[in-house]
């Protein structure tokens, strides 16, 4: 398990924390049953899945059906922000609905990163309902290579 | 006016299965809409495009099973997961109100869209009065 140490503050676990921050849009997802995905269980919506080097993290979000104009993602500090709205279209005239198990709302999460990231390297892509976000680290947070001189 | 009442999609229930080769199976989240016309099932799965998924009628139940992928970012390690990426698999049982010759479904932004036509003589028709 890959853990980071930073002083003063504690292990770096990536859903730490700012679990506490969640707006409460969570509230909007509502639903029953057990079965489905964990989102709801979890009550965080999109689910993330994290990967880091030194050069930085890729989080992939599982977003389905998302209208990537609806999404908004910003980058300040050592503070990774996704913001939207997904399923928001009301049922048209006409329309009975019979299930509804999938999200649907506004959400917020924050992401705490164990840097402090380069704002304008962030890219992102969308496909087939994933979210791919690549945070690279600020160049002065990279792990640099410190040469011994030979005495 | 009477106002037939249809039965529409009921689902057989799959839970999360592990399969043979111990690979996940999921449960894709879906939502059901009916209207004059038609049933309208939106299945989430997240990671499948057209060419990974796979809809399938045999007698009344419909199966729709999808295999999500991910590209691992190359050079990087795993430090969080909160979700698993694997195949997706729902059965539905139709009642005869659908037509099964006649589903359409596509597959957009990890869903799928499947449009189910009701049979023409379920379909609400408008009973003229006579004067």
């Amino acid at each position: 398990m890959f853990e980071l140490m930073r002083w003063p503050r504690s292990t770096w676990s990536v859903f730490d924390e700012l679990e506490a921050l969640q707006e409460d849009a969570n509230r909007a997802f509502s639903g029953y049953g057990r079965r489905g995905r964990s989102w709801r269980r979890r009550g965080s919506y999109p689910l993330l899945n994290v990967w880091s080097s030194k050069e930085g993290v890729v989080l992939d979000a599982e977003m389905p059906g998302v209208d990537p104009k609806d999404v908004d993602i910003s980058v300040m500090g050592d503070e990774l922000t996704l913001r939207g709205r997904v399923n928001t279209a009301e049922p048209a005239e006409g329309e009975t609905v019979h299930r509804r198990e999938r999200p649907s709302g506004e959400f917020v999460r924050r992401l705490q990163l164990p840097f402090r990231a380069d704002a304008s390297g962030v890219k992102a892509n969308y496909r087939n309902g994933v979210l791919r976000v690549s945070v690279p680290r600020s160049e002065e947070e990279k792990p640099k290579r410190i040469a011994i001189e030979a005495s | 006016m009477t106002d037939t009442k249809v039965t529409k999609v009921e689902e057989d229930s799959v839970q999360t299965v592990r399969g043979p080769e111990n690979d996940t199976t999921y449960l894709p989240d879906v939502d059901i809409r009916e209207d004059d016309g038609s049933i309208r099932v939106f299945a989430d799965m997240p990671g499948v495009d057209q060419n990974t998924v796979s809809v399938t009628v045999e007698k009344n139940v419909l199966t729709v099973e999808g295999e999500a992928r991910v590209d691992t970012p190359e050079g990087y390690r795993l430090v969080g997961q909160e979700y698993g990426v694997g195949r997706y698999r729902r059965d539905f049982t139709l009642s005869d109100a659908v037509d099964p010759d006649g589903i359409k479904a596509r597959v957009r932004h990890g869903v799928l869209e499947l449009t189910l036509p009701k049979r023409e003589h379920v379909k609400t028709r408008k009973v003229e009065i006579e004067a």
